[in-house]
């Protein structure tokens, strides 16, 4: 399947792709409204981790066994047969947060919701990488399961 | 072709049966649950409790899924019991062939002995989804609720309730709330936050020995202490105990839980297996025996057995402690040795406002932690428990939020790209 792989030689710590990402995942779409003023806050699902010298967007690995999966104590975390996406679904979700507690990658966020990248389902790029100003983000397909 | 059979479908039941379904296609699966109901997450009838979650919403499959997967699950079936020379179960008037075998039976829970409190119609326990329907037609804004026990299941039905009734009292005979999961500073400011935010009163170091009825009905009960409180509800939610009579019946060997070889998950009987809460576990963190009752243990436990009963090599890969739970919005997150003792363990513990981190250590290797609210990224935590990493061969403070830039290059690239951690 088709994940998003990040170049930490390429990341200059902008945050940029936590911008958009908090956009394309809140009610408005609206990069403003979204990142100043909706309330509740939108939640970025990819996170800049390191500092300035040294930096790199993680972002959930949609991994072939997913532990979040595994854990999950609802079943409302499913990795999607056809497109190997991992989601969540959020009515049956209890927001326990299992599935945090052992992501080994930390790419659950806590929210009423787990909530974590859902790679912009319908979108053919998602916002992340298609708004990275360095290139260091990629959307390719270098095997695994989906 | 192959005849599988696996008793009680929860969490170890289901994960059983859908890891043979993996490894043989042909095979042909039954699930058996003494239950109503398809299988269901049963953490999740707190959340229904208090009205969060829909019956449809616990369903861990939809209902189709058995049939488009091949796994005939009965419902209402209770398993009493094993012919081990005829390789067959027996519920009720039916009785099924197996090849192989796995007890999945789970739970029960573990009533202390009181005085007056046998088959009342308001004294339930609090551990399935039709106790829970009992319990919530039973309760509403004039009830005045008392649950023995403040463990997780004790909390949780005392968190369902205080939304639906007019007070709620827990009694508890540890000095601590949540004794299995918190350390008595943790648990202090744990019980203020959940008093305010519950209002509900405690009665630490205390329980119920009596109680008081009429007509069949429990109307108060009588505290160690002396006090008597009013009592429309009695929730009795202790503890739980492996459900293991049936392993018993058929003469294997149990000892608290059933004894399962860590490695093939077989019981005594190499056709028979066992997984989940029934079943006695080893602790990958200190090499001890114990029943480790949680969800993620019975999933893993599951696949493990799953795939020895259909021939292949699947293993726990590990087993310890996680858990994570919520109440009123506080978040609390543990894993491994929380109350481990002795010279051996060190802890490092940071404190501020409402969050609380303590991590536990065996010399270099992170061996536990308890998050309250302060679970960002625990997941890296768990990983290093799980990986027994050397905590020296990371950079950052461990007492900081987990990151990925703690590893060097090497483990940073491959887990960008995903290479399993
Ligand atoms: C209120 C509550 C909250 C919880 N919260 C959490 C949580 O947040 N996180 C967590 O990790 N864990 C939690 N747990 C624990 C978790 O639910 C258990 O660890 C898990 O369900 C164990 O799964 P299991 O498959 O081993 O057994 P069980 O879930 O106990 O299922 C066993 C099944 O077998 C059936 N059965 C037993 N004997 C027979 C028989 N003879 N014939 C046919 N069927 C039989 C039973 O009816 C049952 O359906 C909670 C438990 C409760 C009650
Ligand atoms: S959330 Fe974590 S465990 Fe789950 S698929 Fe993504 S990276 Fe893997
Ligand atoms: S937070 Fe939601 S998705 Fe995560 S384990 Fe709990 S129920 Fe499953």
């Amino acid at each position: 399947m088709k994940r998003v792989y990040a170049k930490e030689e390429l990341c200059l710590n902008c945050r940029l792709c936590e911008v958009y990402c908090k956009t394309a995942h809140s009610q408005s779409k609206d990069i403003i409204k979204a990142n100043k003023y909706e309330d509740p806050e939108p939640v970025s699902r990819v996170t800049v981790c390191g500092d300035k010298m040294l930096s790199a967007a993680v972002n959930c690995r949609h991994c072939d066994n997913p532990k979040c999966v595994e854990a999950c104590i609802t079943g409302a975390m499913q990795k999607d047969k056809k497109t190997g996406i991992v989601r969540v679904d959020e009515e049956k979700c209890i927001g326990c947060m299992t599935c945090l507690a052992v992501c080994p990658f930390g790419c659950i966020k806590t929210g009423k919701f787990a909530v974590k990248c859902d790679l912009c389902c319908t979108e053919d790029e998602p916002a992340c990488v298609k708004n990275c100003p360095n290139r260091a983000l990629v959307y390719a397909d270098f095997g695994g399961k989906g | 072709m192959m005849n599988y059979v696996i008793v009680g479908a929860s969490a170890a039941g289901l994960a059983c049966a859908e890891q043979i379904r993996k490894e043989d296609k042909d095979g042909r699966i039954i699930l058996l649950t003494k239950e109503e109901y398809l299988p269901y997450s049963r953490p999740s009838i707190s959340y229904y409790l208090k009205g969060k979650v829909t019956e449809k919403d616990m369903l861990l499959r939809k209902p189709s899924y058995y049939k488009q997967t091949g796994i005939e699950i009965v419902t209402g079936a209770e398993v009493t019991a094993i012919d081990r020379k005829k390789k067959t179960v027996r519920a009720g008037r039916k009785s099924y062939h197996y090849d192989k075998l796995c007890l999945c039976t789970g739970s029960k829970p573990f009533v202390p002995p009181m005085k007056n409190t046998q088959s009342k119609e308001n004294a339930l326990t609090f551990l399935d989804l039709a106790c829970t329907k009992a319990l919530k037609k039973k309760a509403n804004k004039d009830t005045r609720a008392v649950v023995i026990g403040a463990g997780l299941i004790g909390m949780k039905a005392a968190e369902g309730l205080s939304k639906i009734c007019k007070s709620v009292d827990v009694a508890e005979l540890s000095e601590r709330v949540l004794p299995s999961i918190l350390d008595a500073k943790s648990s202090k400011s744990v019980k203020k936050f959940i008093e305010t935010e519950g209002h509900i009163t405690f009665h630490l170091g205390d329980t119920v020995t009596e109680a008081k009825s009429k007509g069949g009905k429990i109307t108060s009960v009588v505290l160690k202490s002396g006090k008597e409180l009013p009592c429309d509800l009695l929730v009795l939610a202790v503890g739980v105990r492996p459900e293991t009579s049936l392993a018993e019946k058929a003469g294997l060997e149990v000892n608290r839980g059933i004894i399962i070889d860590p490695g093939t998950m077989r019981t005594s009987d190499s056709d028979i297996y066992a997984a989940g809460d029934c079943a006695v576990s080893v602790d990958m963190l200190d090499g001890s025996k114990k029943i480790i009752a949680l969800w993620v243990n019975a999933v893993r436990q599951g696949k493990a057995a799953g795939s020895q009963m259909a021939g292949g090599e699947g293993a726990t890969g590990g087993t310890f402690a996680v858990n994570a739970i919520d109440f009123y919005g506080m978040r609390i997150c543990t894993c491994g040795l929380i109350n481990a003792a002795g010279d051996k363990y060190s802890d490092r513990v940071i404190q501020s406002g409402e969050s609380y981190k303590r991590l536990i250590f065996e010399g270099n290797r992170l061996v536990g932690f308890v998050l309250i609210n302060s679970s960002e990224n625990a997941g890296i935590y768990t990983n290093l428990i799980e990986n027994k990493t050397d905590v020296t061969t990371l950079s950052g403070d461990i007492l900081g939020t987990p990151s990925l830039m703690w590893f060097d290059k090497e483990t940073r690239k491959s887990r960008l790209k995903g290479e399993s951690a």
